[in-house]
């Protein structure tokens, strides 16, 4: 009976495996092995490898080391400082974030005693579901969790749960700084919201279908930004609102409630909570690649086979955050009100704008 | 009553504006003017002026006091070796250089080295014998940051070399001088300047109740000048 099971799940995977040719070697004489073929077979299915390892959770804990890294070495250099160095100085303190994981891992995580406890801990550890559930429906080339033809769509209505964890976080810390942090996060919930819907709405509207491989087939020749450059503003803007990059960074403020929400955590809790809103931005970027920045596409690699759209996909994605990381060393922090007055005035307009840039390109295509 | 007006641009400055900072944030990011000084990977290039340890030279020093007398801190304390020589505690020492300042034949200068670790405060206290040279320094610095001041802009430079600690201080002009008692007639024969005297250059005579100054042995130093409570000695500038 297992071994039917085992037998039945072996065929599923190899049914639908990675073809690599450049490790097929490897993975064939692997495959002959007993019991390790099973594992083999698991972590090349392709449905597995999209959410587990790339562009699932290994690019992103990948992505996750390098852009805390990233963004406060570039600040340091605007700045005229030097930023991270002395954890591996040869690499320029390069596994600075990695060193500061493991200092949080092993470091006390307290739970005060006005804290509301089960849902104090639990809170960081729900908030990732609605962060990892978009990646399934994220697909890169032929690796792909979920196909769905409203992939687009699921993923935005899963990015908007995820302040509601924040709020949450927020309400079982029950303290001040906590509670003015997750009131600034609903408030910054509300402006940058619906621009970011209806932005997400224009494209979709151009390309048809809000099924990402329709969408990377139509940016064949011109991407998405050229074709809608307003919506792609008023999705950058978004994002950076939706993320609390520096311009926006209104609920984590560190000079005045010290990080908002996410005040009462230490310790390994803190670390989960801290790389919320970077997982959030690594999600929106993804779709932003989708959307506007031809996806996938890119220079066929044969060696690679089915690796190489998933590697065109992160590495996409992990520049234009790269680039977009230096507004935080540029432009100094909103008030709540003007971030508000943003969303609701310039940024709706904009965004409405682009529905009908959208219906224009529409009719010229 | 003064009002403060929201400063209006328009779309064009605006832009212009955004563009200005996008540009000098993306130029940092590529090639920073890094302030940062990695001591003591990196040194700073201190000016000659720099004022540092204090380094001693004991065959210039003519045992005046000066240095003693002048320091606003207490700091310097003389020492019997076969003449007076200054001691510097440095638990005390303000760094205001008055000492070398003051120092009529340059025998105190100053140097470049202001990182001295001490185990203990009596340690502190260093010896003629040890400000003679500069201490013993470990040099971990391989790069000399300086600043360079062009057209009015400055930005830090980076050189490969080492700065050297020690610095080089023209001798300073000399003109030799001598005591001489103005007033003899007003001298109270109270013989302090004879105790005074380092050198036993003044000895007094009793018969006529007068100092005398042997002009070969006095070097000037002026303590008998100071010491006498009639103030009829006096420096003179000798050919």
């Amino acid at each position: 009976m297992v071994m039917g099971v085992i037998g039945y799940l072996y065929g599923l995977f190899t049914s639908n495996m990675m073809d690599i040719p450049l490790i097929k070697p490897l993975v064939d004489y692997l495959l002959n092995i007993p019991g390790i073929n099973f594992i083999v077979a698991l972590i090349l299915w392709r449905p597995f490898f999209a959410i587990a390892i790339a562009p699932g959770l290994g690019a992103l804990m990948l992505y996750l080391l390098w852009i805390v890294y990233f963004e406060r070495k570039l600040t340091a250099r605007v700045q005229w400082r030097v930023g991270p160095l002395e954890v591996c100085r040869p690499i320029r303190g390069l596994i600075q974030a990695l060193a500061d994981g493991i200092r949080y891992f092993f470091q006390e995580a307290i739970v005060h005693r006005e804290a509301h406890k089960p849902y104090f801990i639990q809170l960081p550890i729900l908030a990732f579901i609605p962060v990892l559930i978009p990646i399934m429906f994220i697909p890169a080339g032929k690796v792909v969790g979920i196909k769905s033809d409203y992939a687009i769509q699921l993923i935005v209505a899963f990015i908007a749960l995820i302040p509601i964890t924040i709020i949450a976080i927020g309400w079982a810390s029950n303290s001040r700084f906590a509670y003015i942090g997750s009131v600034r996060e609903a408030f910054m919930y509300f402006a940058y919201e619906v621009p970011f819907v209806i932005a997400v709405i224009s494209m979709i509207f151009i390309y048809g279908s809000g099924n990402p491989y329709t969408a990377v087939e139509k940016q064949a020749i011109v991407p998405g930004a050229i074709l809608n450059p307003i919506a792609f503003i008023v999705y950058m803007i978004a994002m950076l609102m939706a993320t609390s990059r520096l311009p926006f960074e209104i609920p984590e403020a560190d000079q005045e409630i010290a990080f908002g929400p996410f005040v009462e955590y230490s310790g390994i809790l803190f670390g989960l909570v801290m790389t919320l809103a970077y997982e959030k931005l690594y999600i929106m970027a993804l779709l932003f690649t989708i959307l506007f920045l031809g996806g996938w596409s890119g220079p066929p690699i044969p060696i690679l086979g089915d690796l190489a759209p998933v590697i065109w996909l992160v590495l996409k994605t992990v520049i234009a955050i790269s680039i977009l990381v230096i507004v935080r060393s540029i432009y100094a922090r909103y008030r709540l009100d003007q971030a508000i007055r943003l969303g609701w005035s310039s940024m709706l307009g904009l965004s409405l704008i682009s529905l009908v840039v959208c219906a224009a390109v529409r009719w010229i295509l | 009553m003064i009002r403060i007006k929201k400063v209006e641009l328009s779309l064009a400055e605006r832009v212009k504006s955004h563009i200005d900072a996008i540009t000098t944030a993306v130029k940092q990011a590529i090639r920073p003017d890094r302030i940062t000084v990695e001591y003591p990977r990196e040194r700073r290039r201190y000016p000659d002026i720099f004022r540092g340890f204090i380094v001693f030279d004991k065959d210039k020093c003519i045992s005046c006091f000066r240095c003693a007398q002048i320091c606003p801190a207490n700091a310097i304390k003389m020492e019997f070796y076969d003449r007076y020589y200054p001691s510097i505690d440095y638990a005390k020492c303000i760094f205001c250089h008055f000492c070398v300042d003051s120092c009529p034949t340059g025998a105190l200068r100053t140097s470049k080295v202001h990182d001295i670790a001490f185990k203990s405060l009596e340690e502190m206290h260093l010896h003629t014998t040890q400000i003679m040279k500069i201490p013993e320094i470990i040099r971990e610095d391989k790069v000399t940051v300086e600043y360079e001041i062009k057209d009015g802009k400055w930005r830090l430079v980076r050189k490969k070399e080492l700065d050297k600690l020690e610095v080089e201080v023209p001798p300073p002009v000399i003109k030799p001088r001598k005591a001489f008692c103005i007033e003899p007639e007003n001298c109270l024969g109270c013989r302090l300047c004879v105790t005074v005297c380092p050198q036993e250059a003044i000895t007094f005579d009793r018969k006529k109740a007068m100092i005398r100054i042997n002009l070969e042995k006095c070097v000037g130093c002026g303590l008998c000048v100071r010491q006498c409570p009639m103030q009829i000695l006096e420096l003179k500038v000798v050919a």
